[in-house]
């Protein structure tokens, strides 16, 4: 087998299938949305290539102006709240001595489950005459308008629709800590207290520094999750009140699949993508985990 | 070691031999080529529409396998088996009735949301795999086909059979005649009206229903004042107010193909009357009107939790089947004009259209005229409560008593309009219609602001 393995041709052969359909569903199609970005196609008639005008057309956009300050608000917002809930709930949990397995399970549950159909459950909760809002008026309150808000640079319905994205997908970023939290050495831990060290002293001297490389694995599927962030934003509000929700992928699939505009779409798609490698490179240079490599 | 080494080659062979099946049935029926259209749309969508095609294309090939049927695919918003929508299950029924005719031809539905609706069929155009005959209202959607040449002219066929021609009431076709070419054959329509509840209006005190927009206006007051919610409507669905404000741009002598043109615009002060007016109406709505769905206010009526509900004719068979007291308090009336003339109104069609592609331009015709005969119309309105295009005389006591009151004020009106979204330009400036409309119903807007929103979204993509 090692002898096997040692032949550039067999690894050839075994790589071949798999980098074969990486390229056919990925870096071909890939490459075909950039020329679109470039060109007016329908999907009926022929593409016309028409330079920038896609991209000149986009910054000009006000709906998609919008949509990028509200993708930023929900990557930075899903950074903040999963990253201090994630490791908080990993750092309490990982302490439990009963009990550790069925809150685990319940915590990472909703991430299961689909996403549009949390949406819609939390679609009928949010209503204005049942769910929340009845509770509320069972003590005399008038509930918002939690889904339809317009008022103010970032709406209530922003915040609704980013705390449910937290309840979501906080499962996985406490596990993917809990993984990292496992995986410290228990003796570093033994020897801090037999020096006397208290468990907060251990949890910033200790855990915190080596979460390291999987704070940086959790930053980065956050950020990037955050920036095609489409399925609750599509189902709980179809973008609106007026695009006051829209995201850049939701702007896209409407000017792609509602209005037929492939060219105008996929120039989106390029800038989303360019914003996705650019996020993935900040995070790569700001957290450093050499020391922890090798 | 041997039986282990014996195993994992057997199992690399089914492996091997199971991907090759799967090739060899694609070729088949063309995925390739599907799959190739579907990149080209860079989307999953677009694939899953293209992969939805094969197999719609497989079950062609399998029907057509079994005799000399030639086969038809139709292509259709709403899913047949499934679906609760009484005109969906009429059209299986026409289906089913055509299939078993033994006339040469079999039709397989190929089906999808609405939703997901023209991206499949685009994905099916650009993979040559387009159905021989498509569904289509009236409007942006068929002008984007008909322009292109994606669907084919029906006058010569017309022509061909004067009876069928002569069969359908007078207008049904000009949504869809184009220089006087049809381009598509209705299958039943839609008119949107105010549907009132008249236990309400009594106790309200309101003896006659409203002719004018003054008298509308002045009556909303009073069932306002004898405790009820006087109009029931979603401005979460966007449409539904959208109806309502398309009816307000009308009575205020607003034309979209003015609009569409440039020789109107929507700064002037017609676009500013009904917009006004759309506000004023919105004062009395239910409160929860900005969150309700179009199911929830429909269900306000219904339920008697208010007094009037603009709405299309296809809420009928909704509004009767989920209370059945309501059909005899219900009454209709055409949505006022400001001096009490008689109106246009808004109606909806479906059409078929026929593809420039098709193989069998016999066997869609046939079609056709399986959906537009005196059975499929008849049922249309008496199990339906849609109303049908043709002069079919149907029995007024199985239809609902709504279908009757809309007949009757339709031999009054004075013309038929579009649904708003299918006379704007195209279908972005009927999303840009809807949200602007929202928007000013929210208050978040000025009608000012709505009026430059809208002209200055026309005047860079439209005017230009």
């Amino acid at each position: 087998m090692e002898k096997m393995l040692r032949s550039k041709k067999a690894i050839l052969f075994f790589e071949a299938p798999a980098l074969l359909l990486f390229t056919l569903i990925l870096f071909v199609p890939i490459i075909n949305d950039i020329w679109l970005s470039f060109c007016n196609y329908d999907a009926i008639n022929p593409a016309v290539f028409c330079g920038v005008e896609n991209f000149v057309a986009i910054f000009k956009d006000p709906v998609f102006v919008n949509a990028v300050k509200n993708t930023i608000f929900f990557m930075l917002f899903s950074l903040l709240t999963q990253q201090i809930c994630g490791l908080l709930l990993a750092a309490i949990l990982h302490n439990f001595k009963w009990g550790k397995n069925v809150y685990k399970n319940i915590i990472y549950l909703p991430n299961v489950l689909s996403s549009a159909a949390l949406a819609l459950l939390f679609c009928f909760l949010l209503k204005p005459k049942m769910g929340l809002n009845a509770l509320l008026a069972m003590v005399g309150i008038k509930g918002p308008n939690w889904l339809m808000s317009v008022k103010g640079y970032l709406p209530l319905t922003l915040w609704v629709i980013g705390i449910v994205s937290l309840w979501i997908y906080v499962g996985s970023t406490m596990m993917l800590y809990m993984a990292g939290i496992a995986g410290i050495d228990q003796s570093l831990f033994e020897a801090a207290y037999i020096d006397g060290a208290s468990r907060k002293q251990t949890f910033f001297r200790i855990t915190l520094p080596l979460l390291k490389p999987m704070t940086k694995t959790t930053v980065s599927l956050t950020c990037i999750g955050s920036l095609k962030f489409f399925d609750l934003v599509y189902n709980m509000t179809q973008s609106g009140p007026n695009n006051k929700t829209q995201t850049i992928a939701t702007w896209l699939y409407k000017q792609g699949f509602q209005f037929f505009k492939y060219g105008y779409a996929s120039a989106m798609s390029v800038v989303l993508l360019i914003l996705c490698l650019v996020t993935t490179l900040i995070v790569n240079v700001s957290i450093n985990t050499k020391e922890f490599e090798g | 070691m041997s039986m282990k080494k014996a195993m994992s080659v057997l199992l690399t062979a089914a492996l091997a031999s199971s991907m090759l099946v799967g090739c060899g049935s694609s070729a088949s029926t063309g995925t390739a080529a599907a799959t190739s259209a579907a990149a080209a749309a860079t989307s999953t969508a677009a694939a899953t529409s293209a992969a939805a095609a094969t197999s719609a294309a497989a079950a062609a090939t399998s029907a057509a396998a079994s005799g000399d049927v030639k086969e038809l695919t139709w292509m259709f918003w709403d899913d047949l088996d499934t679906s609760t929508d009484l005109i969906t299950q009429l059209y299986k029924k026409n289906i089913d009735r055509f299939n078993a005719e033994n006339n040469g031809y079999h039709v397989t539905a190929i089906t999808t949301s609405l939703d997901d609706y023209y991206t499949k069929l685009n994905a099916l155009i650009a993979a040559n795999q387009a159905p021989d005959m498509i569904t289509l209202s009236p409007g942006t959607y068929m002008d984007v086909y008909q322009q292109s040449a994606e669907i084919q002219p029906l006058n010569s066929y017309l022509d061909a059979n004067a009876d069928w021609k002569n069969s359908f009431s007078s207008g049904m076709m000009d949504g869809s005649t184009y220089d006087g070419q049809i381009y598509g054959i209705p299958t039943n329509f839609a008119a949107a009206c105010c549907y009132y509840n008249k236990d309400m209006f009594t106790k309200a005190g309101i003896t006659e229903v409203p002719a004018d927009w003054d008298t509308f206006v002045a009556d909303c007051d009073k069932l306002k004042a004898a405790g009820f919610t006087p109009i029931t409507c979603s401005e979460s669905t966007a449409w539904c107010l959208s109806m309502i404000a398309g009816y307000c741009m009308n009575r205020n002598g607003v034309d979209y193909d003015k609009l569409n043109a440039g020789t109107a615009h929507w700064t002037d002060d017609n676009v500013l009357s009904g917009i006004n007016d759309m506000v004023t109406l919105t004062k009395y709505f239910q409160d929860t009107a900005l969150g309700d769905s179009n199911d929830q206010a429909t269900a306000n009526f219904y339920n008697e939790q208010a007094a009037i509900l603009v709405q299309g004719s296809w809420a009928i068979a909704q509004m009767n089947g989920a209370n059945s007291d309501i059909q005899s308090k219900c009454g209709v009336f055409s949505f006022p004009t400001k001096d009490g003339s008689a109106g246009d109104m808004i109606v909806k069609c479906d059409n078929i259209s026929m593809m420039s592609t098709t193989k069998n331009p016999e066997g869609v015709i046939k079609f056709m005229q399986t959906f537009t005969d005196d059975t499929a119309q008849k049922a249309t309105v008496e199990e339906c409560g849609k109303l049908p295009v043709t002069n079919v005389q149907y029995d007024a006591s199985k239809a609902p008593s709504q279908c009757q009151d809309i007949t009757n004020i339709l031999k009054n009106i004075k013309g038929s309009i579009g649904f708003y979204n299918e006379q704007v330009y195209n279908t972005e400036a009927g999303d840009l219609f809807d949200n602007t409309m929202v928007s000013v119903a929210m208050g978040d807007m000025t009608p000012e602001d709505g009026q430059k929103a809208l002209e200055d979204w026309y005047t860079a993509n439209a005017w230009k």
